[in-house]
């Protein structure tokens, strides 16, 4: 009984970050500053007991101070009014650069956000930095937005200065890019442009502590939060509280740089042509496709690569570049849509990678089937066209 | 066109041995489309990176350094000297830091434009300028026309890489370079704790935010109500199809119905 | 008179001597090669007669046709040679034997005819071919009128002049052919069986299968122009008679790729060749094109040279063509010395072998799976690593661990191991792969490499012998390792558990009855004589076993051997279709196998109406069953 029990209570509740509308705790604080130091002659004079005439101890007393109770979760929390919270003048500044590919945030910037709270902590603000106009930007954790003036069209280093110089502007205590080719390219030329190190591709986020891995994988390193950080996707959960007020930051238009890129013309994706090692959305034919014209329209009509099973590719009906499997192309797509393919061991191999698997197929007890988010058991002759007369019908209810 | 292609001791994913990292065997095909090119390596030594010599390159120079040096000032040091039109690189190493900014810090040092992802390059129209074609997300790409000199990273949808021949490794030459690499102000360092690196789970898309774990559960197991609905047997075409579309709306890779966002 | 029909012999004798050498002169633009001659000499007759008649023999008639008519010509030609000395010149007896030899040439010629008129099979070729028996039947109707005219002692100058000249039509015609005609195949079919580059597969025992190994010093690596290749090869392809049993062999053959052995055989006899005689025998399958430059000693191997790539990655490497060639040709030592070029010196591989090659060289494991990995499929069985002590059993995986498929048989075979209580123990990790598949697609440097990793970690460890289920690690380790130090006794597992069964350590009940039909792996049957054990094993299942067609050493190929299945080159239909096929005539509801390529190749046919079971699953079962 000398060692005084611990309380995971209070140790939580220690560890909570103060401010947040959600519970959130900082797990870093404890290994940050190590485990508290005791005090063993404190104790001791603590666990005298006062009258006695030999020194007695009292142990259970532990002569620490008491930490606070944490919050009891009994508690029902009463349904919160999403009502903005307005941040007038916070101490510092934490920017977030999302992507905003087609002007909508995806999952990974929305986790910018969550992580870019983390960093700000009660008293300092996000501010995100975009290049185009975005509603979301408050729900999504903004309380300020600042527009990156810069030319049109392909200009990374551009942007970058505009980035740099907002850097200087503001004085910003951190700034927080996705780690996607955009992101990724545009944080490494801020970094060289601000002679800032870069905390790179990072897994994990607390007010203390950044981790990311080096070494090809084999360590983490573990640093104190760097000025200038990437985040992995998936990696932090995006910000979930009551919405703030993404307030205007007007910002000093900066020069942009000199660019020696004469020209840049965008390609759309061609779903039809892109490899289908790199899709992230295969629509697979088997089997039980004979009608492969219709095969080849809801392909295109779903916007998915088109792939086959062996027997198609070996009958010569698709390329042998579409063929999915151990012996064809082994997938990384988020999501495989199987048509007519029972599921030879040697194709699951090749769809082990995907994230969703939709199967339709005739037979409940195909292996397809089986590993199938979704499965259909009916004959994909009969839905293909389906499927082809639902997208024309929503398209013509819009219209 | 000169071309120079960046190579580094980078190790095979799932041994673990040094092994020449995929890119930029994919960067010395495509350098090999642009003109002569010589391979060009900082580090302790040269053994790894003499499978480069198996991929098409005939000549590595090789810039002795010790490990775990910043190799940005003696790599500028020899590029200020060979003065190429276009350096090749891979996106990041995986030896080291792995954070992936030497190319831009290179092309800072050696005032070129730096362009990322590249899957395809060749001469410009004109002289003193170069045509690239960048990947972009979800098989979209870019053709970008710039001035030279230029450095571009590869990506991995660039061409497959040569086929490693030992005969050709066997006759490349690695030559070995001396350089007072100059003193210039390297970026200051983060002072890291290293340890073993620990897989951690990935969050889940899809799964609802902020919800309880129970919640979190059940969307990565498909349980619950899900369950019910994940097999549909023999439903009406027309039921299947709409269940398909709303499914892969859910998971997100079908736009979402026009008017409807 | 008497001296005309010798003076002819001598004559064609010497133009035949003169036709050879002039042939000789192109074998010795090869690589120089060791040769036993005196060890070649003395044993020519038992080679001819009875290595190379027991290949001839599995097509009787053309055993028939070729005794007669060898035997006859050789015959004839050398008693005529007599006629010089003078006792024997006069002699009615003598020639009465000169003119018995003629008959039975003619009646040997009658039969070439026959075979060849009114319709040629398609597996002959035509062209020079179709000359050859009337060259002969003018040779040996013209010898046995003069030698009856002498015999019968008729002295008609007139029918004596025109009998000789019949006979010197045909004679003269043989000898000129010696060159570069049909005839070219007896005096060189004679020279490669003194000269021949596997001396070892006469001896009897087990065939001479294993690769030799590649000096990787040398400076140019593999073979690139008919100049790289050995003399002795060169004059092996010269015996080639176009009888064309190799394609009807050969499964790539079969499937419509475009490989045809005798093809490539008579490729390689033209790409070091001036004039060779245009070929006419049947072409490769879907043949892509070539511009062959006429100038002979160019490169062998691309489009614009005398072989597509495409046939030369098309071989399964299966032996079929070696196991069938009644002149002992090697083709499969042709194939890999020309694909060591393409792989070493030009990295001229598909774009899947490639990245097979790179997994071999980064992760030592062709699927670049971890090699701590491979044991997985044995969870919840005790298999215990091999430490310090000594086992009786090191069980080789094989690449085959990693299959799901093939994974349920090594299950098998290990509970069957525990059931026979065997001391038995794996490599874990530190079993790296043979090396075998990078072998045959030409990569000799990184095959050495993973063989001395192997021979030195094996050396580390104490065990008494080596089972596997893999005849591709059985042969790689058995008789390939020995060119690396490597000396180890490898048991297949069939012949393993057929051994255990005998001895009583297991005791297979009976399995009712259903049909079952075994398919023999190459490299276990062909690469090492290994055909019986299996079968036995099968036959005390209590299982009724038929065999296919093609069975034992003289089987067909699955399509999954030599990189056949990376190197993907397509054609009119899959071997292991073809292959799946021959096993439904047999009515067998149950194909057997014996190899992890086997199992994956014959399961991957679709619309199978047979099971494929290893013969270690079936006989858990019957152990099982016996319970």
């Amino acid at each position: 009984m000398t060692r005084a029990r611990r309380d995971p209570r209070a140790e939580r509740a220690a560890a909570a970050l103060p401010g947040a509308a959600r519970a959130r705790f900082d797990l870093f604080a404890r290994c940050a500053g190590g485990r508290p130091r005791r005090d063993p002659r404190m104790e001791a004079a603590a666990q005298r007991v006062d009258g006695a005439a030999r020194l007695r101890l009292d142990r259970a007393q532990t002569g620490r101070p008491a930490a606070a109770p944490a919050p009891s979760r009994a508690e029902p929390a009463a349904p919160p009014a999403p009502k903005t919270i307005v941040m007038a003048a916070p101490a510092f500044l934490v920017a977030v650069v999302p992507d905003l590919a087609a002007g909508r945030l995806s999952p990974h910037d929305r986790q910018l956000f969550g992580a870019a709270r983390t960093l700000a902590g009660a008293d300092g603000g996000v501010i995100a930095l975009a290049g185009a106009e975005g509603a979301e930007l408050g729900p999504a954790g903004a309380d300020r937005t600042a527009r990156l003036a810069g030319p049109e069209g392909y200009a990374p280093d551009a942007r970058a200065a505009a980035i740099a110089s907002t850097m200087a502007a503001l004085n910003l205590r951190h700034v927080i890019f996705p780690e996607t080719p955009d992101g990724g390219d545009l944080a490494r030329r801020v970094a060289v442009l601000a002679g800032e190190p870069l905390f790179a591709d990072v897994e994990m986020v607390s007010a203390a502590a950044l981790m990311r891995p080096a070494q090809g994988r084999r360590v983490e390193q573990r640093a104190a939060p760097a000025r200038l950080i990437t985040l992995a996707a998936d990696a932090v959960a995006p910000y979930a509280g009551a919405p703030r007020e993404a307030r205007d930051e007007p910002l000093e238009p900066s020069a942009a740089p000199a660019s020696a890129i004469l020209a840049a013309e965008r390609i759309p994706a061609d779903p039809a042509r892109t490899p289908l090692a790199l899709a992230d959305f295969v629509v697979s034919a088997g089997n039980g496709v004979t009608d492969l014209e219709t095969f080849r329209a809801v392909a295109a009509a779903l916007g998915g690569t088109p792939g086959a099973s062996r027997v198609l590719c070996d009958a010569g009906l698709m390329p042998r570049e579409a063929q999915v499997g151990a012996s064809g192309t082994v997938l990384s797509a988020t999501c495989y849509l199987a048509l007519g393919i029972a599921g030879a061991p040697q194709h699951l191999q090749g769809v082990a990678g995907c994230e969703h698997v939709v199967a339709v197929n005739t037979d409940l007890h195909a292996a397809m089937i089986e590993r199938a988010g979704l499965a259909i058991v009916q004959d994909a002759q009969v839905v293909m066209p389906a499927l082809i007369e639902e997208l024309a019908r929503e398209r013509g209810a819009f219209a | 066109m000169k071309v120079a292609v960046l190579l580094s001791a980078g190790r095979h994913p799932v041994s673990g041995r040094g092994a020449l990292p995929r890119l930029e065997a994919q960067a010395i095909r495509l350098a090999a489309a642009l003109g002569s090119a010589r391979g060009l390596h900082a580090g302790p030594d040269a053994d790894v990176v003499a499978e480069a010599l198996g991929r098409g390159l005939s000549q590595i120079d090789h810039v002795a350094l010790a490990a775990g040096a910043d190799p940005v000032p003696a790599l500028a040091a020899v590029l200020r000297a060979a003065a190429p039109d276009v350096v090749l690189a891979g996106r990041r190493g995986q030896g080291g830091d792995d954070t992936g900014l030497v190319p831009y810090a290179l092309a800072r040092a050696l005032g070129a434009t730096v362009i990322p992802d590249v899957v395809a390059a060749r001469p410009g129209s004109e002289p003193g300028v170069i045509e690239v074609e960048q990947a972009l997300p979800k098989g979209a790409a870019r053709r970008v026309v710039a001035r030279l000199p230029v450095v571009l990273t590869v990506h991995p949808a660039a061409p497959e890489p040569s086929a490693f021949a030992f005969g050709q490794a066997r006759r490349g030459r690695i030559e070995r370079l001396d350089v007072a690499a100059p003193a210039e102000p390297a970026a200051a360092a983060i002072a890291v704790a290293e340890k073993s690196y620990r897989p951690r789970p990935k969050m889940m898309r899809g799964a609802p935010a902020g919800g309880s774990a129970a919640d979190r559960l059940k969307a990565a197991t498909g349980g619950g109500e899900a369950a019910q609905a994940n097999v549909m047997v023999s439903p009406e075409p027309r039921e299947a199809a709409r269940a398909i579309l709303a499914y892969l709306r859910q998971i997100g890779v079908l736009a979402p119905p026009p008017g409807a966002g | 008179m008497t001296y005309a029909l010798p003076a002819l012999v001598f004559v064609m004798v010497a133009l035949a001597t003169v036709q050879a050498l002039r042939r000789a002169a192109w074998w010795r633009l090869g690589a120089a090669a060791p040769v036993a001659w005196g060890a070649g000499l003395l044993a020519l007759p038992k080679r001819y007669l009875v290595d190379v008649h027991h290949v001839v023999a599995r097509d009787p008639y053309a055993s028939r046709m070729h005794a007669v008519v060898a035997s006859g010509l050789l015959a004839a030609t050398l008693l005529t040679t007599l006629a010089v000395l003078p006792p024997l010149g006069g002699s009615r007896a003598y020639w009465a034997a000169v003119a018995l030899a003629f008959g039975v040439t003619a009646a040997g010629s009658v039969l070439v005819g026959a075979r060849r008129y009114p319709k040629r099979p398609k597996r002959l070729s035509g062209g020079g071919f179709q000359i050859l028996p009337f060259l002969l039947l003018a040779y040996a109707f013209g010898g046995l009128a003069a030698a009856l005219l002498l015999a019968l002692g008729v002295e008609s100058a007139v029918a004596l002049g025109l009998a000789v000249a019949l006979a010197a039509a045909g004679g003269l015609g043989l000898a000129y052919e010696v060159r570069s005609g049909p005839m070219r195949h007896a005096v060189a079919g004679a020279l490669h069986l003194v000269a021949h580059p596997r001396p070892k597969r006469f001896e009897g025992g087990r065939p001479d299968a294993a690769l030799a190994p590649l000096d990787l010093d040398a400076p140019r690596l593999g073979v690139e122009t008919p100049a790289d290749l050995a003399w002795n090869r060169l004059l092996s392809f010269d015996a080639c008679i176009q009888c064309g049993r190799c394609e009807s062999a050969c499964p790539a053959f079969a499937a419509g790729q475009p490989l045809n052995p005798k093809r490539l055989i008579q490729d390689l006899v033209a790409a070091a060749t001036a004039d060779e005689r245009a070929y006419a025998g049947s072409p490769y399958p879907n043949a892509r094109p070539v511009a062959a430059p006429a100038e002979p000693f160019f490169r062998i191997i691309g489009p614009d040279a005398r072989i597509h790539p495409d046939t030369l990655w098309s071989c399964t490497t299966c032996r079929a063509c070696v196991e069938e060639c009644p002149m002992m040709i090697e083709h499969v030592d042709a194939i890999v010395s020309l694909r060591r070029h393409q792989t070493l010196e030009l990295g001229a591989v598909g774009a899947k072998a490639a990245a097979t090659l790179d997994n071999f060289r980064g992760a030592e494991e062709p699927g670049g799976r971890p090699l701590t990995a491979r044991a997985d499929f044995a969870a919840g069985l005790a298999l215990p690593m091999i430490g310090e002590r000594e086992v009786d059993v090191l069980l080789w995986l094989g690449e085959g661990a990693y299959d799901l498929r093939y994974g349920r048989t090594l299950r098998a075979l290990v509970k069957l191991l525990h059931e026979a209580k065997v001391d038995v123990a794996i490599l874990g990790a530190e079993e790296r792969d043979t090396g075998d598949l990078a072998r045959r697609l030409g990569d000799e440097a990184t095959y050495q490499q993973l063989a001395r990793a192997n021979v030195a970690t094996l050396a580390k460890h104490r065990f008494r012998r080596i089972v596997t289920s893999d005849p591709h690690a059985l042969h790689a380790l058995r008789n390939e390792y020995r060119a690396f130090g490597g000396d180890f006794e490898v048991v297949h597992h069939t012949a393993f558990l057929l051994e255990l069964v005998e001895q009583g350590r297991l005791t297979p009940g009976a399995l009712g009855g259903a049909g079952v039909t075994y398919h023999d792996p190459c490299y276990l049957g062909r690469y090492n004589g290994e055909t019986e054990a299996p079968r036995k094993l099968l036959d005390r299942l209590g299982l009724d076993r038929v065999e296919m067609a093609r069975h034992g050493r003289r089987s067909m190929c699955c399509g999954g051997g030599g990189g056949a299945p990376v190197s993907d080159i397509p054609g009119d239909a899959r071997i292991p279709d073809i292959r799946m096929a021959q096993a439904a005539e047999t009515g067998a509801g149950i194909v057997a196998v014996a190899c992890p390529t086997c199992t994956a190749m014959l399961e991957g046919v679709t619309g199978r109406t047979a099971e494929v079971k290893d013969v270690a699953e079936l006989l858990l079962a019957a152990v099982e069953a016996g319970r």
